[in-house]
Order: structure tokens, then sequence, then C-alpha cells
């Protein structure tokens, strides 16, 4: 049975309905399932109630190829015991013969994250570029891998920091957007955009192409995964407002944002889709070319060419222009579909994603 | 010590299989009669072979009309305990355990147990999400199930101790979703001196009527 069968899946409902053929969305999906489970079977019995094994990156969002690293974490949400030390150590072991790379350099992953900071420091100078990461990559692409007891109580907790703490959001008014989580999306989406012109000075200039296709597509996904996910919000109560002004009910609101983080970004932005037909164009131009964009990260050739690729070739080069031509359209879809004005997305995307 | 705080419910433990049998011989030499509420809370650990013995043991009190207070990972066979009915009182886990601790988790239990009622355990449901979402689910979901109130605070290890500050905090969120006069039995294990303050502790997390309810 194709993973696309299952009938709760968005993105399945979507490529029938146009109808479409996404069979690189399908295999990546295909993909990281088998990887999580090949996990799953090495490190069982490793986690904890209190402790979660988190992987994050594109193992998380279904769109695992050959090539692609695995960014995991051991989540922390109990009492500081040194042994977690040595439990990290013990899942590196067991996870290093399945990765094909080692993990990124910045220190991210591969890493013990205990859930206090995650949790108490969202703005500030604590808040450091790899807190944010790390708390925004749980909320926008992560997933346990076992035991998830841990990683629940910490994203409720997350949630609850951003929805407990937005003023606006809890008073009447004609857009009901959880304004301080969309804002640390967009500080999150722009310090990437930033980072990347740091990291390209950083090492000279290597693995240029592959990064800006990433930044281009696959960072670009989840940013708009979590800023649809805000305006969900407004969609799913409209019919409903009194669940903002309610005190004892706006942890459904929670609830709700917590199901639509366990959804990959890509099945965020089908959900959508799927309930919006006259965006059938945007639809198309957006998984079409994330579905060729997956197809040239998962062909071992063309992704190496992206990943030695100089600057100064990229504009000749056959493989660069084609998944620059699919982020172009990508761009196009997404631009029809934020700013279309029979939804109302034109009018949530300039109230919250431009000011 | 109860009786000084005029408490009038209690819940009658025999946490250990070879607690009940002892318990049960004693219950008509009992003096109880300050209690408007009792009920008893069955052994949290059996095997399926006890399990039909234990079974026929509570179900010989039933009679008394007593809720009987079960951990849903402790059956074996959900049939044995079906025509309990609504004086069955499944209790929401705390996170070491497998199953019962959300209200997804408890759903499935109900759908094998459709007429049981609910022994919600507000420090299992703040120990599994601080945040009380957890708590808000079950209750929102199974509230019309409610027959009692476990009160602790439970602790990283799962023991129960004194109600913080934070659990207060914590417990005011899902107040207005426990309706009066559902009894509050008290878990934690006190000392006299320690008894009325925890009682005003209870008083300010939760909705207590006055003579009320604490044991």
């Amino acid at each position: 049975m194709s993973p696309f069968d299952n009938p709760s899946s968005s993105v399945s409902r979507l490529e029938a309905s146009l109808p479409c053929d996404w069979q690189n969305i399908r295999a990546a999906k295909s993909l990281a399932e088998a990887k999580r489970t090949e996990l799953r079977n090495a490190l069982t019995g490793l986690d904890s109630e209190d402790t979660s094994i988190v992987v994050s990156g594109s193992l998380a969002r279904d769109e695992f190829t050959k090539g692609s690293d695995i960014d995991w974490s051991l989540l922390v949400d109990g009492s500081a015991d040194p042994k977690h030390h040595d439990l990290r150590r013990k899942i590196g072991e067991l996870i290093r013969p399945l990765m094909t790379k080692p993990p990124g350099r910045e220190g991210t992953f591969a890493a013990t994250v205990f859930s206090h900071d995650l949790v108490h420091e969202i703005g500030g100078e604590n808040d450091t570029n790899q807190n944010t990461t790390r708390r925004l990559l749980l909320l926008l692409e992560s997933r346990a891998v076992g035991r998830d007891d841990a990683y629940r109580r910490v994203t409720r907790h997350i949630l609850s920091r951003y929805l407990q703490e937005d003023r606006g959001l809890w008073r009447s008014s004609r857009y009901h957007v959880p304004r301080f989580l969309q804002n640390d999306f967009a500080r999150y989406w722009r310090t990437i955009t930033v980072d990347f012109a740091y990291k390209i000075r950083d090492r000279a200039g290597q693995g240029w192409a592959i990064r800006n296709m990433k930044l281009r597509m696959s960072r670009k996904l989840i940013y708009v995964s979590g800023l649809l996910a805000c305006f969900c919000c407004h969609f799913k109560f409209a019919g409903d407002p009194q669940v903002f002004t309610d005190p004892g009910r706006n942890k459904e609101v929670a609830e709700y944002l917590q199901e639509l983080f366990d959804m990959t970004s890509l099945e965020i932005v089908a959900h959508v889709l799927v309930d919006m037909p006259h965006l059938a164009g945007a639809a198309r131009k957006i998984f079409d070319s994330y579905d060729g964009f997956l197809g040239i990260i998962a062909d071992e050739d063309k992704r190496k060419r992206l990943e030695e690729l100089k600057e100064e070739e990229a504009e000749k080069d056959g493989v660069y222009q084609e998944v620059r031509e699919y982020s172009h359209v990508f761009m196009s879809g997404l631009l029809e579909f934020f700013f279309d004005i029979e939804s109302g997305m034109n009018e949530l995307t300039k109230n919250y994603g431009v000011f | 010590m109860m009786r000084a705080h005029r408490l009038q419910a209690v819940e009658l433990s025999a946490l250990r299989e070879n607690e009940l049998v002892p318990l049960l011989n004693d219950l008509d030499s009992l003096d109880l009669h300050q209690f408007s509420y009792v009920s008893i809370h069955a052994p949290s650990e059996f095997s399926a072979a006890q399990e039909p013995t234990i079974r026929d043991l509570l179900k010989g009190q039933l009679r008394r009309g007593w809720p009987i207070v079960m951990h849903p990972d402790t059956i074996h066979d959900f049939e044995l305990w079906r025509d309990f009915g609504p004086l069955l009182a499944i209790e929401n886990m705390d996170k070491r355990k497998p199953t019962g601790r959300t209200a997804h988790q408890l759903a499935s239990i109900f759908e094998k147990l459709p007429n049981a009622s609910l022994c919600f355990d507000i420090g299992h449901a703040r120990q599994v999400d601080p945040t009380m979402t957890e708590a808000y689910l079950i209750l929102r979901r199974f509230g019309g199930r409610l027959r009692q109130v476990h009160v602790s605070e439970v602790n990283t290890r799962s023991k129960h101790d004194v109600l913080s500050y934070s659990s207060i905090l914590a417990f005011q969120e899902v107040a207005d979703l426990i309706p009066l006069p559902v009894p509050l039995i008290l878990e934690t294990p006190l000392t006299e001196s320690q008894m009325q303050i925890e009682i005003e502790k209870v008083g300010s997390a939760l909705p207590v009527e006055q003579n009320v309810a604490v044991a």
C-alpha cells in the first residue's frame, strides 16, 4: 500500500483531487518512514517517560532521501541525571551506522537538550540562535522516535507559553492569529536567511548551491507551514469566536495547534489547500515544484553536483538552473495562495505577514 | 484525625493485593458514620489468575453502593468488570504507566467499560501534562462520568507530595470543570499538623463546599 493511500493524508487527497502524480514526495515519505522504523528498532528501550529521542529535518518532514543526514537530539524533561551523558553517547553510537554523513557543525543536533531553556527562554538575550532553532524546529519539523511523553509535554509547554502570553489573541478582534508565535516563526525564518549569508562567508562558499536551494524550498516551506498554522487558528474558530473569550476554553486552541504541528509542513499546506478548490492552480505550482525539487535532491549525481557547485558556475549549470526554476514556480504558487482574496488569505498575510 | 477536620469523604485503600481481604473483613466493624461518601481503592497490581477472585471479592461489596476505584492497567479481562457499571471508577494514570494517561487512551478503556465512571487524579494529569491541556481534555470529554477526584502533587518520582504553589496554580486552570459536590480525596501522606494546611491549599486550588469532602 502506498503511504499516501492513508485517507487522513491531506497531501494524498490533494494529489487525487487535482489530479497530480507526486512520486518523489511519495518516495521520500516512504523512505522516511522506513528510516524511522529502523531507528526505532535500533533505539528500543533507551528512552523513558522523561527522555525522548527526537529527529528533525528531512527525516521528520517525510522528505528523506538517500543523501539525507539524520538530525537527532535527546530531549530531557525531568530530573538532571549524569547518566544522560552516557545515554546520549549510546544513542549516537547506535545511530552512527545508520547515517550517511555526520550531523551539522553547529552543535544543534546529536546533543542533549533540556526542556527548561526551550520553555523559559523565549526572547531576550538568553534565547540564543541555537535555543530558538531547537525550540521552533521542535514545533515545525520534529518527531519523537519511540516514547513521546517528554516530547509531548515540552511542545505543549512551548505552545502554552506562546498562546497564554499573547495578549491580543484573547481579546475580541477581527482576526484571531497567535501573533507572538507567528512573530517568532518570522524571526526564525529571517534568522535562517541571515545565517545563510554567514555560513557562506564562514565556509568560503562551500556548499553554496545546495544551501541556496534548501533555503528557497525546504526552509521556506517550514516557515510557510508555521505561518499557515497561525492563520488556521483564525479559520478554524471563525464560527466559534467564544473559544478566544471564554478562559475555560483556551486550551482548545493549544490542542488544535498541537494537532496541526503533528503534521508535516507539506501536510499542513495541503490540509488548507484541499479545502480551497479555487486555488488548484497555486496548489499545482507549490506541490509540482516541490516534487521536482525532491526528485533532484534524491538523485545522487544531481545532489552531488549541487553540493560541489561554485557560485560562479551556477548561471551555466543545468542542474542548478533546473532547481532554480522549481524555486521560482514554488514562490509563484505561494504568492497566489497567500495573497488570495476569495479565501481571505490576503488580509491575513497583509496584517500578519507583512508588518 | 479525620473527625477533627469534619471530613465527609473517605477512600479505603487496598493498593497491595494482600491488603484486600483484611480490609473487606473489617468493613462492617469500621466506624464510617461521619462519611457521606466512601469508596474502595482496588489493588494496583494483580495477575490474570488472581483477577476473577479479586473481582468476586469486590463485587460482593457493590451492595454497599461504594465506588470501586481501579487502575486501568491492572485489568486483564475487561469483561469481568463490565457489570460493575458506574460503581467501577477508572482512574487516569501517571506518566510511568503505559495506558490510561490521556483522554485518548481513556476513551479506548471506556469503550470496553461503557458504564464505568471516572476517578480523576488531577496530580497524575498534571504530571503527564503540566500545561493542564490533558486534564482539560479528560474533564471535557469524560466530565459526565466524574465520580471523585484524587488530589495531590505527584512529583518527578511519581510519589504523592503536598501541594506546591505551582500545582495549585495548575489545578485552578481546570477547577471550573470539576462540579460541586464531587468528593475530593487527598492522597498525600500527612501528619496531623499538616492536615489543616493541606486542606486549605486544596480549597484554594479546587472548589470545596463548606464541610465537604476531603479525605
